[in-house]
Order: structure tokens, then C-alpha cells, then sequence
């Protein structure tokens, strides 16, 4: 058989298929053998809470990781795992939720980075390079130019590219990692439409990762859920209805336990028609034991609102007031006012990833535990005392907080203020479980409310998870697009939620559903 | 063709990694890297000894103590420096300047004005720096580069000709000790138990290497990330304008175009060779203190046997390179699992 004709074969009738893969980290099984079909050709939605695998499982795809057991075949070809290369050689192509483009270079630059088309001479050839640009962005039927800097296209324009990019390879399979997370209602709509037109016309096998369920049942033929690593189920698009999919998110038992039965004190924080850059203005008051939760899309402006809570962004207008203190208006300021930060992005923000878990826990507070000059002895009781409270595992002060897996070295920064250390009375949270398995997830969820519960005390904190507003806030805003608006708490449903975030007039979704 | 299509359908072959280095084995490695600088030290000392009569007396040791006390003075306070992740590439030309004004004071006022003018202006000196790196956020790599050219030039405009004829007792500052120990080499002592003591024993040297780990993190959690930076450029300027007062008092004279050159480089080797990432974030002084010492040593050990500055700079050269690769090894052990 010609060799041409047997590839041609196995890549229309082969997709992807995975079997038995398992994944450890430790004593933290992430994927505990995963067992998945796709054929050629098919759009297959992959759903999943934080912590069920979701990542860990496309790591392995990309060759980002490698799997302790299992297999995994591509165009028919086995692999016992994949490094980056071979991924990329099996025709894997992955886009991740934060764009890995280059601002200051063109379109087509950035569409062959690293694989520049070169001139005899072994100079870039930025016509050729613009001119195939041109003709793989028209045919996905956008308008780009060639030539325009990246930095100057919209958020949609820019995940164009980022596909256009990957196409540019040829893949076999495409990945999209929470592709629309960025995205406004119209972008949404073209940028699934793209992806319907490239499986079916294209044969393109796409994997596509998002927990908003309405774009699940718009691009998929079939629908994968994980959970705890395993496979939850499968099934096809025609027999699923959205009532499926939320069950299966979110199922009733394992993630809610409102705390919205604790009674709210007497108001703390005063909100003044605060407004910083794109987001506000916000007027509104909280009581101590309150846990807030601001549920948005990313770009909606819930970092900005945190951000200039903490005195980290300047606010342009409006102010915050505390019943205690002054207004916050630097870091400085408001951390003398008892308003602490757990920044999202741990790595970049708020993990001292070389420091030692003690240190990590008391940096803010060693000159509170020193007299003058620092004691080994008290430094390492309040540490063990707050490695109790979060239980931290392995419970070892001496290593470096970078060996502590996602759960774990999160519960060292939320720690680090929600312990008995220090004085703080308003935290502020942005994403607070990312990338955390879901027991450590329970466990801060815990710790959030047995730090609200003591008295002069509050929680704000931000997610683009509907299941953890519904597990931790008893107060919902949602922001869409900067502009924040509180929820009735009868309102607060998955559904609403994410219809709301969208941008679509959340009650005539609601009634309708 | 049966060829062809079996090469095709084969799977790629891909050995799992399974060659792990035991537990006790990656500690080993892990420990004799972090012991090759003292071993290092330990040895060049017995070669020395045994080589020479004269190395191993208390009246040389001191000797080495005091001839190097303004790279001790000055390499402690830069490895802090360097800890927070901030370079000083201008500490010869500020020791220069410094050394040149306080000449001049000498000259005209005597001992204690020469001694407070010298302090003052590099205290200034490391001022600028700071405000312009720490305060402003400008390259630290451009700004101290620049300011070592700016200085050298300033000292040189100041006093074209070596200065010289200073009242007798800044020889008395310079070459006078109690109880055998120098001044200058109580001074580095002081120096270097007073960096000892703020890394170790007080709540800012946490402080101080949060910031070299993470500067963003350490904003976040309410460490005043640029008052700190500002503070440790003020505190290099400050050491290095101590140094170059004891430099010129030592030498008895103020050659402003050749006092420190090349300071920065041997400051800045010693401090790598201790052990400070150039990204900081980590470090220890006391391994710093003996990064010094190694220098120090080689270059005294060489010239009593006879041997030229070109072979302590070959050794230096290798040495340094030598410590780089131990820690690729280092960070390569420690990442394989």
C-alpha cells in the first residue's frame, strides 16, 4: 500500500484515543486512568471543575507533562508519552487561555515565530511570510492585515491569530483551552463558528476546554466530563440537554454548603461610587462575617476592582472607608488597615517559590514576632500553629514553597493572612482556588469561612467559577465588562451566573430556563 | 515496502527516564557542591603553608586582612546588594571620588572634616543610584555603569595630579592598629558582623531576599520594595566611600586616576564567588566573606611564591567559572526527580 494513502486513511478514520491514562504527583492521583475516543473531524468539548484534571491531562497531550502509564494514539500512532517535540511532529497543536504572542511584531511575524520563511540569504522573507499569512487568515474568513501589530488587534482578533498560528502547522489536532475566556458575546459566536467550520471542512480533530456550558452545546458533537481524574461520562451532543451538564458540573452534593447561614455584623467596608480604570463605579457596604464573591470573565474587571480595594491600582474615583481606619489609597496604607491581597497567578504574585514554607507564611509578619532582633522559637511555633490551621501537607517549614504541589502551596499564601498572625480584617481574594485539587479546595473554602466567622472580619473575592461562588458567597456581584451589579440571592444559579457574565440580559435567560 | 510500513507503524520509541539518582546520592552531590568554595579555600591555605614560610604567620594573615579590608567593606555590603537582585557596577569609582574629596579635605582641613566629606559623598553617590534605580525604576545595570564613568571623571577633574602630603595622622587612621588588628581591618570586621547580623538576626534581611525572589509578591505583601532598594544603594555608597577614606589613608596619597579601578570587578567576582545569584534572591554573607578571602589569598600565596598577578587572575577566572557550572549542576540535580 503507498505510504501516502495509508496516512491519508489512518487520519480521516483515527482522531485521538486515550487509554488508561493515569498521572501522579506524589500521593496526589490527578488522573487515575482516563479512557477517551475522538474521532477525526469531531468537536469534543471537555468539562471539568478546577482540580478534576482538566489540565493535567492536556499537559500530557502537549508534552508539557508526561504520563505515568497509559497511552495515548494520534493519527493512529501510539505513544507511551510525548515530549513537546514529538507532540508537535504528531501534529498536536495547543492554544492556551493566555496568549503566547508577541505585541511589538506583526500578525504574520507572529504566525511564523520560529519558523521563519527565509530568503536565499537567510534573511527574514516578510513577503512570503505576509503573503501565506494572508492566505490561511482568508481562509478562516476573517479580515486581519498581514502587517498590523498584534498589540493593536482586539482580544478576538488576537485568538484568531493564536489560531491562525497553529493552523499555519498543519496540525491534526487542534486543542483550545478556554478559548472564549477573553472574549465578547459577538467574538464568541464567530469564533465557534470557526471551529464548527475547520472540524467539519478541515477534518480537524478539536478538543475544546470551557466551562460555559451554553458554548458546549453550541460547538460540540460530544461532550467528555472529568471528575477527581476519572472520566465522569460521555456522550453525544444530540443526547445531552443543559440540565446534564450543570448536574454534572456541579453536583449538588460535593461542592455547595453556602455559609449564607451565618448572620452579617455591623458594616465595615464603605464603597463610594469607587471606580478605577474600566471598572466601577461601585457603591456598596459590607458587613463584617460577609464572604463577597464578584463573578466575571476574565477582563471583566474583577482584578482591577480587588487590585484597587488593597490600594495596589489607583482608583479614579469614589473612595473606600473603613469603620475602623482611614481610607486606603496605597499598598502601604490600606495593609495598615488590616486590607490583605491574595493576588491570582501564584507564581507571579504571590508565591515566594525559593523561600521556605515558613518564610513564605510570615514574611509579613516577622517584625510582629521579633523583639528587635528576630526568634527562631516563636517564628517557628506561629508557623506550626498557622500549618495546623491550614493543614499543610507536608507539614515541613524548611522546604522551599515551590515543592509544594497547587492545593498546598495556596494554602500557604491564604494562610500567610488568614491565620491568627498578623491583623488582618478585610481579604481580598482574586481566583483563590486556581489550580488546586479539590480537596485542598474544600480546605480553603473552610479556612475562608472560619476566618469571616471572627468577629470585625470580612471576605471579598473574585472568580470566574460559578460552582465556587455557589460554594463560598453569601453576596454575588457579577461584572461585565467593568461595570458590577449585585445579584438577589434567590437569583444565584449556575445558569444565571454565567448567562449574566456573558453580557446577555441575565433575567430573560433565567425565567426561560 | 514491507520495510517502509513497518518503520512508519512503529511506535516511537520512548524510553521512560528511568535512571534516578538515589535519594542519598542527589543529597551527596548536593553537599559537595555546597562545600567545594570552603574545601576550595581550605586547600589553596594548606598548598600555601606548605609552599611558603612566611603564609601561614599572624603578621601576614592581618597583612591579607588589611590590604583587602576596602574589597571586604565593600563586597559584604554589595552582596546584600545583590540579594535583593540590584547590581552596583560604580563602587570603584565611588570609592575613587570618595577617596579624592576626602584628600582634598585632608589637604585643607585635616583628619576628621577628610574623613566625614569622604563618607558624605559616597553616601551621595549611592543616593543617586538609588533614587534612579530603586525609586525610579531605571536599569541598575545602565545607571551604575554610567555613574562609573560620571565619577571617575569628577574625581579626575577635581585633582588631575595624585594628592599627597597628608597631615600625619590620617597615616595613623591608615596604617595604625590596636591590639595588631588595623583599622581598616576592624573596620571590614565591623562590616561584615553588621551584615551578618541583618540577614541573620533582624526581620529586614527577609526582607531583603523576599525582594530578590519576588518583587511583585513582596509589594503585595506590604514590604516597601522601593524605600528597601534605595536604602541598599545609600547603604554600597555608604561602604564604598568608607573604603576609599581608608584607601587614601592607607596608600597616604590620592592618585585619582588609578585609585580603584578595577574594584568593581573584584567586588562584584567575590560576591559571585560566594555564591549570589546575579538574579539574587538567595545568598549567605558569610560565604561571601570567604568568596573575598579566596581572592585574597591566591593573590598573597602567588606573590610569595614569586608568581605574577597574571596567574592569580587565571586561577580567579577559572575559579569563578568553575563555581558557575557547580551550580548548573546544582539546579539540574535538584530539579530531576
Amino acid at each position: 500500500m503507498p505510504r501516502d494513502v495509508l496516512d491519508q486513511e489512518k487520519s480521516v478514520t483515527f482522531g485521538l484515543m486515550l487509554s488508561g491514562i493515569r498521572k501522579s504527583y506524589g500521593a496526589n492521583h490527578v488522573l487515575r486512568g482516563i479512557d477517551m475516543n475522538i474521532p477525526a473531524g469531531t468537536v469534543h468539548a471537555l468539562l471539568g471543575a478546577n482540580g478534576a484534571g482538566k489540565s493535567t491531562l492536556l499537559g500530557c497531550l502537549s508534552g508539557a507533562t508526561s504520563p505515568d502509564d497509559g497511552e495515548i494514539v494520534i493519527g493512529g500512532r501510539p505513544y507511551r508519552g510525548l515530549t513537546p517535540t514529538q507532540a508537535f511532529e504528531a501534529g498536536c497543536a495547543i492554544i492556551y487561555q493566555h496568549f503566547q504572542l508577541i505585541a511589538s511584531l506583526s500578525v504574520a511575524d507572529n504566525i511564523f515565530l520560529g519558523q521563519e520563511r527565509r530568503t536565499v540569504l537567510g534573511a527574514i522573507d516578510t513577503r512570503r511570510q505576509e503573503r501565506e499569512a494572508q492566505s490561511i487568515l482568508e481562509s478562516l474568513d476573517v479580515e486581519i492585515s498581514p502587517k498590523s501589530l498584534v498589540g493593536s488587534l482586539s482580544v478576538g482578533e488576537q485568538q484568531i491569530v493564536e489560531i491562525a498560528r497553529a493552523l499555519r502547522r498543519k496540525p491534526d489536532l487542534l486543542i483550545l483551552d478556554e478559548p472564549t475566556a477573553a472574549l465578547g458575546p459577538h467574538e464568541v459566536t464567530a469564533l465557534i463558528r470557526l471551529v464548527r467550520r475547520l472540524a467539519t471542512t478541515q477534518g480537524l480533530t478539536v478538543i475544546y476546554v470551557t466551562h460555559l456550558l451554553n458554548e458546549v452545546l453550541q460547538v460540540a458533537d460530544a461532550v467528555t466530563v472529568l471528575r477527581d481524574g476519572r472520566v465522569h461520562w460521555t456522550r453525544d451532543r444530540l443526547d445531552l440537554e443543559m440540565k446534564d451538564l450543570v448536574d454534572s458540573i456541579s453536583p449538588g452534593s460535593s461542592l455547595t454548603g453556602r455559609a449564607s447561614d451565618c448572620e452579617p455584623g455591623a458594616p465595615m467596608l464603605q464603597l463610594e461610587a469607587l471606580q478605577c480604570s474600566f471598572t466601577g463605579p461601585l457603591t456598596t457596604t459590607v458587613h463584617a462575617n460577609e464572604i463577597v464573591g464578584l463573578f466575571g470573565l476574565l477582563g471583566s474587571g474583577r482584578t482591577n476592582l480587588l487590585e484597587s480595594l488593597a490600594g495596589v491600582r489607583r482608583s479614579v474615583g469614589g473612595g473606600v472607608s473603613l469603620s475602623r481606619t482611614s481610607p486606603a489609597s496605597t499598598r502601604s496604607k490600606s495593609l495598615r488597615a488590616g486590607i490583605s491581597l491574595v493576588a491570582s497567578d501564584r507564581k507571579e504574585q504571590s508565591l515566594f517559590g525559593s523561600m521556605t514554607a515558613e518564610e513564605n507564611v510570615l514574611l509579613p509578619h516577622y517584625h510582629q514576632l521579633s523583639r528587635g532582633f528576630r526568634s527562631r522559637g516563636r517564628e517557628r511555633a506561629a508557623f506550626l500553629e498557622t500549618a495546623g490551621r491550614i493543614r499543610l501537607s507536608p507539614m515541613s517549614p524548611g522546604n522551599p514553597a515551590d515543592s509544594f504541589l497547587g492545593g498546598n502551596a495556596q494554602k500557604l499564601v491564604v494562610g500567610r493572612w488568614a491565620g491568627e498572625l498578623g491583623d488582618t480584617s478585610v481579604l481580598l481574594l482574586d481566583e483563590p482556588t486556581q489550580g488546586v485539587d479539590i480537596g485542598s479546595r474544600h480546605e480553603i473554602y473552610d479556612l475562608l469561612r472560619e476566618f469571616v466567622s471572627g468577629p470585625e472580619r470580612c471576605v471579598i473575592f473574585a472568580s470566574s467559577e460559578p460552582e465556587e461562588i455557589l460554594a463560598l458567597a453569601t453576596r454575588v456581584f457579577v461584572l461585565v465588562d467593568g461595570v458590577p451589579r449585585e445579584i438577589a440571592p434567590e437569583d444565584i444559579t449556575e445558569n444565571y451566573l454565567l448567562s449574566a457574565a456573558q453580557g446577555s440580559s441575565g433575567e430573560a435567560e433565567g425565567t426561560s430556563k | 515496502m514491507t520495510t517502509l510500513e513497518s518503520t512508519t507503524m512503529s511506535p516511537p520509541s520512548n524510553s521512560p527516564r528511568t535512571r534516578q539518582p538515589g535519594v542519598a546520592g542527589k543529597k551527596l552531590v548536593l553537599q559537595g557542591i555546597n562545600w567545594f568554595m570552603p574545601a576550595a579555600t581550605l586547600g589553596l591555605m594548606v598548598y600555601f603553608s606548605l609552599a611558603t614560610k612566611s603564609f601561614l604567620t599572624g603578621g601576614n594573615l592581618l597583612a591579607v586582612l588589611t590590604q583587602n579590608g576596602p574589597t571586604f567593606i565593600v563586597a559584604v555590603v554589595a552582596a546584600v546588594l545583590l540579594m535583593a537582585g540590584f547590581v552596583d557596577l560604580s563602587v570603584g569609582s565611588t570609592l575613587a571620588l570618595a577617596g579624592v574629596c576626602s584628600g582634598l579635605t585632608f589637604l585643607s582641613s585635616g583628619l576628621i572634616p577628610g574623613l566625614l566629606v569622604g563618607i558624605a559623598v559616597g553616601t551621595a553617590i549611592g543616593a543617586i543610584n538609588g533614587l534612579l534605580i530603586g525609586w525610579l525604576e531605571l536599569s541598575p545595570l545602565v545607571v551604575t555603569l554610567g555613574m562609573l564613568a560620571a565619577t571617575r571623571g569628577v574625581a579626575q577633574y577635581l585633582a588631575p595630579d595624585s594628592l599627597y602630603g597628608f597631615p600625619s595622622d590620617v597615616n595613623i587612621l591608615g596604617n595604625g592598629s590596636i591590639f595588631g588588628v588595623s583599622y581598616l581591618g576592624l573596620a571590614a570586621l565591623l562590616v561584615i558582623g553588621a551584615a551578618l547580623l541583618t540577614m541573620n538576626r533582624l526581620p529586614v534581611g527577609r526582607k531583603i531576599i523576599a525582594i530578590g525572589v519576588n518583587a511583585r509578591a513582596s509589594y503585595l505583601v506590604g514590604i516597601p520594595v522601593k524605600r528597601l532598594s534605595v536604602l541598599l544603594y545609600v547603604v554600597v555608597g555608604l561602604a564604598a566611600g568608607i573604603a576609599g577614606v581608608l584607601q587614601v589613608a592607607r596608600l597616604d596619597s590620592a592618585p585619582s586616576g588609578t585609585l580603584g579601578v578595577g574594584f568593581e570587578v573584584t567586588v562584584l567576582t567575590a560576591v559571585l564567588l560566594g555564591g549570589v545569584p546575579f538574579n539574587g534572591g538567595r545568598g549567605s554573607v558569610l560565604r561571601v566573606v570567604l568568596g573575598v578571602w579566596l581572592i585574597a589569598i591566591l593573590k598573597n600565596g602567588l606573590t610569595l611564591l614569586n608568581l605574577g598577578p597574571e596567574i592569580a587572575g587565571i586561577v580567579t577566572g577559572s575559579v569563578l567559572v568553575l563555581a558557575a557550572g557547580l551550580e548548573a549542576i546544582r539546579f539540574w540535580v535538584q530539579r530531576s526527580k
